[in-house]
């Protein structure tokens, strides 16, 4: 399979209004529109003379190029207002809409569609972030602790537990799972009030990377180092990486929470709203630093690499193998 | 032969493991048979993605809740972790791998004979679960028919049929969930359909359907629960008519209290039938080799047709007698009290729009306690 077979997430339901919208999703530009209940997805050039579609309307259901009028229908059938007899078609792409966000991919495809278990969970947000880096180099940033006491505000590790640190990396043909316990760093007192986060807690970043699409899935949650008992709070984050170029990859990362709002005061709409800040803020520093690496190039050949270096280097021939569909 | 003990509990499934634990805490002495072994059977057996559709809260059964850091809705995997953690803190020690063949009253007390030998007991509860025995359908051709057949329960997830096309037929709870399942496995999926049902997002608003039956619409009448609740699936879910899927001509809590029938808990199926991912046809009429000839009249193929057509509890199979104490559709008459037979209970064996789990583990605490008096 190659990249476009797999679903990606392409835009937050909430982008796509009346208006057409142009996106690039695995090199492809692509244009999305709504008709009716479901979703249009086509290249963004007009068949006829190479416009750029996103810049049109969409018309009953139809999607009208802005140059000549020529129109479009979700499967792609055109119609040219004048020139009846023209029967101009474009490829169209299949759509879904789901958990908040429209996915794409090539018509025929029978790929999965990449599911992760958040049943009972609720939102707390859903963000969508370009990164100057290639996929791989993305991926690798999202799939080791190694960089959280230096990079990141909250999330993470104290740079003195990391030497001690657990990491355990475990491989299947198709996913690549990585387990990291150790214990919570400090948050500020009132914000670690608040979530409840307990003081002699461990972290635990479980997390596990798929490759069709790639996505990363992290669950996130507390136990007592005592008692080994969870905390009832936990998080559960998705990570889908598209890539836009080779030199530049989209985050499209859904956040849940496992405790519903409804259930305990604390998981209250502030605490989403701060939550969501907490997510964005943590993945802008992810991506502001991968912006100034000096080595963008995709190979690990030749590095010195460390101990949490494991889970990046069995990505590697699963990406092209997987996803872009390389023979192995 | 055994001596006769006071009550004999049929089942280590969510039912029986509830009225267990209750007579342990009462000193009441009882044997628990099973017939897997392990408890809660049903639950390690259900397809993969399951999670409760009622949240936990009112889900639990009696003395134990739920662990804090479970979701609203628990998994399977939760669901089973559960039910042993429960098993444990009530010391219920059922005797598995015993399955009941038959049972009958006989001189004052209930003989029940197993694949091992027989017990005796005063009491004698059947909690073998709403979800016994399939309901397998047989059409017209399916011999002939080159592709798979296959019932809903030995159904554990999608993966296989990846690129294959599978017919659902049913569109109950487990149907419309596996349809769901199938066609993120990368399927060609249609549900095909026999008569209407009603369709109730688990959420509505953020609340869960299980609570808006507990707290709103049990404590109404039923015609006008019905209209209100028909006035809420306007707004919220829609005509689905056009999409072949029409309206029962009756309410949902009608058809609920009337004839057991428990509307759709939508959880995603009904946005992909609207999105066209879905199609809904008519029902199977007779098989072909390659495809199934459906009630209009047309011809589909199909690689795998999947049979979500329901269980039954198959009471009438474990009891002598069952004819007195079982309704027209084979389901006890009396729920969780003394049915007509002297000593014999049933616990589990109906659906209420509130909740199995949360009907079980009410039921579970009257039956114990009239044990326990007794
Ligand atoms: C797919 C599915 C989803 C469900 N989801 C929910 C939900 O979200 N919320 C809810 O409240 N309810 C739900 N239910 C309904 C119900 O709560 C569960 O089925 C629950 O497991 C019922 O418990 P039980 O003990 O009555 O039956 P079961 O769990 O089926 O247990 C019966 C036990 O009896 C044993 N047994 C059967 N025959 C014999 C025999 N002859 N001798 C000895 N042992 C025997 C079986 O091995 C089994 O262990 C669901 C049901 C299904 C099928
Ligand atoms: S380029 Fe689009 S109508 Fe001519
Ligand atoms: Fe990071």
């Amino acid at each position: 399979m190659a990249e476009l077979d797999h679903w990606h997430p392409a835009l937050k339901s909430e982008e796509l209004r009346a208006r057409p919208v142009g996106v690039t999703v695995a090199g492809r530009e692509l244009v999305l529109f709504r008709a009716g209940g479901s979703v249009g997805c086509l290249p963004d050039r007009c068949p006829h003379r190479g416009m750029r579609l996103s810049l049109g309307t969409t018309e009953a259901g139809r999607l009208v190029c802005p140059y000549h009028g020529w129109s479009y229908a979700p499967d792609g059938q055109g119609r040219s207002p004048g020139t009846p007899t023209a029967k101009p078609c474009a490829e169209a792409l299949e759509t879904v809409e789901r958990d908040g966000a429209v996915w794409v991919r090539r018509q025929g495809s029978s790929s999965r569609f990449p599911r992760w278990d958040h049943d009972g969970c609720y939102e707390v947000g859903r963000l969508r972030k370009t990164v100057h880096a290639p996929l791989e180099v993305t991926l690798d940033n999202f799939t080791e602790v190694e960089h959280t006491p230096f990079l990141h505000a909250f999330l993470g590790y104290n740079p003195e537990d990391l030497a001690s640190l657990e990491c355990r990396v475990t491989t299947e043909d198709d996913r690549v799972t990585v387990f990291n316990q150790g214990p919570q760093r400090p948050f500020p007192a009132p914000l670690g009030a608040l979530y409840g986060v307990p003081r002699d807690a461990d972290f635990i970043d479980h997390w596990t990377t798929f490759f069709s699409p790639v996505y990363t899935v992290y669950d996130q949650y507390w136990v007592d180092r005592e008692t080994g008992e969870r905390h009832p709070d936990a998080l559960k984050i998705a990570v889908f990486f598209n890539p836009v170029s080779p030199e530049d990859t989209e985050l499209f990362v859904f956040v849940h929470a496992v405790r519903p709002r409804w259930t305990s005061w604390r998981a209250s709409p502030l605490l989403g709203a701060l939550t969501r800040a907490f997510v964005h803020l943590e993945v802008m520093l992810d991506a502001r630093m991968l912006g100034r690496l000096a080595d963008r190039s995709t190979s690990l050949k030749g590095r010195s690499l460390g101990r949490f270096d494991k889970a990046l280097v069995a990505h590697r021939p699963r990406i092209d193998a997987l996803y872009r569909g390389a023979p192995r | 032969m055994d001596p006769a003990t006071h009550t004999i509990v049929v089942g280590a499934g969510p039912a029986g493991l509830a009225v267990a634990a209750g007579l342990g805490s009462r000193g009441v002495p009882y044997t628990l048979l099973e017939r897997s072994e392990d408890v809660g059977w049903s639950w390690r057996n259900h397809y993969e993605r399951l999670h409760l559709h009622t949240v936990k809260q009112f889900s639990s059964l009696p003395g134990m809740r739920f662990p804090e850091h479970v979701g609203l809705y628990p998994s399977r995997d939760e669901v089973v972790a559960y039910l042993e953690a429960y098993a444990r803190r009530f010391k219920v020690t059922p005797r598995l791998g015993e399955g009941v063949q038959r049972a009958r009253r006989e001189h004052g007390l209930w003989h029940v004979e197993t694949d091992r030998g027989t017990h005796r007991a005063k009491n004698l509860v059947l909690a073998t679960g709403y979800n016994r025995v399939p309901r397998e359908v047989r059409w017209p051709g399916q011999e002939a028919f080159q592709g798979t057949v296959l019932h809903s329960r030995e159904f554990r997830s999608g993966r296989p049929f990846q690129g294959k096309r599978v017919l659902v037929v049913g569109m109950g709870n487990t149907g419309g969930e596996l349809a769901l399942d199938l066609w993120e496995s990368g399927a060609t999926v249609a549900l095909a359909v026999r008569s209407p049902r009603h369709v109730v997002p688990r959420d509505v608003y953020g609340i869960p359907a299980q609570v808006n039956s507990l707290f709103v619409l049990s404590r109404l009448p039923i015609a006008l629960a019905d209209r209100l609740s028909l006035r809420l699936l306007d707004r919220v879910v829609g005509d689905l008519a056009p999409y072949g899927l029409p309206r029962p001509s009756e309410g949902p809590l009608t058809q609920v209290v009337e004839r057991g029938r428990i509307p759709l808990i939508d959880i995603g199926t009904i946005a992909l039938v609207k999105q066209g991912k879905l199609p809904v046809l008519p029902p199977p009429e007779r098989f072909t080799p390659t495809g199934v000839v459906h009630a209009d009249g047309v011809e589909r193929p199909w690689d795998a047709v999947l049979a979500a057509t329901g269980y039954h509890p198959g009471l009438e199979e474990l009891l002598e007698g069952a004819s007195q104490v079982l309704n027209e559709r084979g389901y006890p008459r009396v729920h969780g009290a003394e049915s007509a037979l002297p000593g014999l209970y049933f616990l589990g064996f109906r659906n209420p729009l509130t909740g199995q789990l949360h009907d079980i583990a009410r039921e579970a605490r009257r039956i114990t306690a009239a044990l326990g008096g007794a």
